[in-house]
């Protein structure tokens, strides 16, 4: 079964780029989703999904396998198990940034396989309910990307100066675009964007607090690619619909 | 399947209930009648450590008269609502749709308030309480609050009641000596509706002075037929009469296609079934 999403972030390409590379928390956009570890190309995670009288916590691990700069196109291939038994989802996901007069277009295909009762759903709600998921994504990625430009001079509000910028840092400074280690457990707050090219050294600490103002604190971890487990996961929704009499 | 081990606790009052609800938080789960809940439990979509029932609290039961509306207790089974006098008399579109509501047993079990809290999109309450104005009475630890039929439904599956607040009663104006009808398409008769219509039509035989229609699973909430509303007033109560107002019944709608039918068979459905239940409101 494959899904498409199209969005489109008012930023330029090579910036948005950057920010799914720089700022891994992008994954914390979706709801419920958080990575146990990462290790090289490959993360584990969970994502919890509440919807109405459903509540799954699903298991899985997802490996970044491809990636290219320069046609901004990444693949990451994830597999995930409910915890208690619901089926298995896979879902591969290529998501490519296409360059529209300033902004950027971000096309998302999800090929879906799916075991166990999910499978007997159909597309069309499990379309509604990824649309629903996703939507919430996109909102969230774009108040990331647009929020510094309008909110440049704003004094920082309730975050913690120090520990982000040396959080932050020390994700985007991964020269090559492979995911640092996260720093260890403890939240911090991260920035919405980071400037097009990966910053070698932190960031004048004002600009970081202009950023830091913007958002809620996120963890400052390196998992951008479960984006794919998360889309993959919608599915075991479905079953719900079934049960509906 | 069996549901994973969870406790039970069935307190007497509301104060009980919310402070159970306190107490356990996200891992509890209230249950009403539980013909929603219990299926996701068995299917293990759900494992809640704690359930709290709040069949014992009989305040929760019964519609009352309060002036000028009908207040419906959250834990009036859809039995009761259906066959309670208040309610025909001066809510009868509420009626209307109960009576075709799922099957005999799910009607005794399943209460009003828990389907309104559950808020299936194709759930056949949604439409004619949001037509009607509804407002609900959600009770929490500060107290209660009312919350109108707009903005109770706030998504699929998701109201405004808060994760520690518990909705106790269905505010229902009074819409006495309206001619109501609920119109439902389904392919099998205790099934959820691909889409119905709910409408309520003040009329003096011949001309319509005000409609009031909402919508059953053309959304992710249930949706008010407003363009239609404003087409009829004043309409002739004829089927030429009241066509071009029914065929805005889709307008502003953002219906879901699946394997019932896509996003624009729905859309055209709405139109004719919306004719249909005016038509029939109106005893045409």
């Amino acid at each position: 079964m494959e899904l498409t999403h199209r969005f489109t972030v008012p930023t330029g390409v090579e910036e948005t780029w950057a920010h799914f590379e720089d700022i891994a928390s992008v994954a914390e956009c979706f709801p419920g989703a958080a990575v146990t570890s990462v290790e090289g190309d490959t993360f584990t995670g969970t994502v919890k999904v509440k919807l109405g009288p459903i509540a799954l916590v699903y298991n899985g691990s997802g490996t970044f396998v491809e990636k290219d700069e320069e046609a901004h196109r990444f693949l990451v291939d994830a597999k995930g198990k409910d915890k208690r038994g619901n089926g298995t989802a896979g879902a591969k996901v290529m998501l490519t940034m296409n360059d529209n007069s300033g902004s950027t277009d971000v096309e998302v295909l999800t090929d879906l396989a799916i075991t166990g009762k999910p499978a007997q759903f159909g597309r069309g709600v499990m379309q509604d309910v990824s649309d629903k998921l996703l939507g919430q994504f996109v909102s969230c990625l774009e108040a990331r990307l647009t929020g510094p430009v309008t909110s440049d001079a704003e004094p920082a509000v309730g975050m913690t100066p120090e520990p982000p910028v040396a959080a932050t840092a020390a994700v985007s400074t991964s020269p090559d675009g492979a995911l640092a280690t996260p720093p260890p457990t403890a939240p911090a707050p991260t920035r919405p964007v980071a400037a097009a090219p990966p910053a070698d050294k932190p960031r004048p600490e004002d600009d970081s607090l202009d950023l830091g103002a913007t958002v809620l604190p996120i963890l400052a971890r390196a998992y951008w690619k479960p984006v794919a487990g998360v889309v993959g996961v919608l599915a075991l929704l479905i079953w719900w619909f079934a049960a509906r009499d | 399947m069996i549901p994973t081990q969870f406790d039970y606790v069935a307190p007497t009052s509301i104060q009980d209930a919310l402070a159970a609800l306190a107490e356990h938080g996200d891992d509890a789960k209230i249950i009403a009648g539980g013909q929603s809940l219990l299926p996701v439990l068995r299917m293990r979509l759900n494992a809640p450590e704690m359930v709290i029932h709040l069949g014992k609290i009989d305040s929760l039961r019964a519609a009352r008269d309060d002036g000028d509306a009908i207040v419906i207790g959250a834990m009036t089974t859809h039995h009761d609502v259906l066959h309670d006098p208040l309610v025909n008399e001066h809510a009868a579109l509420i009626a209307k749709a109960v009576e075709h509501l799922a099957d005999a047993q799910i009607r005794h079990r399943g209460t009003f308030g828990g389907a309104l809290a559950h808020a299936d999109p194709a759930g056949d309450l949604g439409a004619p309480t949001l037509a009607l104005g509804a407002e609900f009475v959600i009770a929490g630890s500060g107290g209660t609050r009312t919350v109108t039929a707009e903005d109770y439904f706030v998504d699929l599956f998701e109201t405004a009641i808060g994760e520690d607040e518990i909705l106790t009663e269905i505010r229902v104006p009074k819409h006495t000596g309206w001619g109501v009808h609920y119109e439902k398409f389904v392919r099998v008769v205790h099934q959820w509706p691909i889409v119905a219509v709910a409408a309520a039509v003040k009329s003096n035989g011949s001309t319509i002075s005000e409609a009031k229609i909402g919508l059953t699973n053309m959304g992710n909430t249930p949706v008010r037929a407003r363009g239609t509303e404003a087409g009829l007033a004043g309409a002739e109560l004829t089927e030429d009469g009241v066509r071009a107002a029914c065929d805005r019944a889709a307008e502003g709608t953002n219906p879901p296609s699946d394997l019932n039918g896509d996003a624009d068979y729905r859309r055209h459905l709405a139109t004719v079934i919306t004719r249909r239940a005016v038509l029939k409101a109106a005893h045409v």
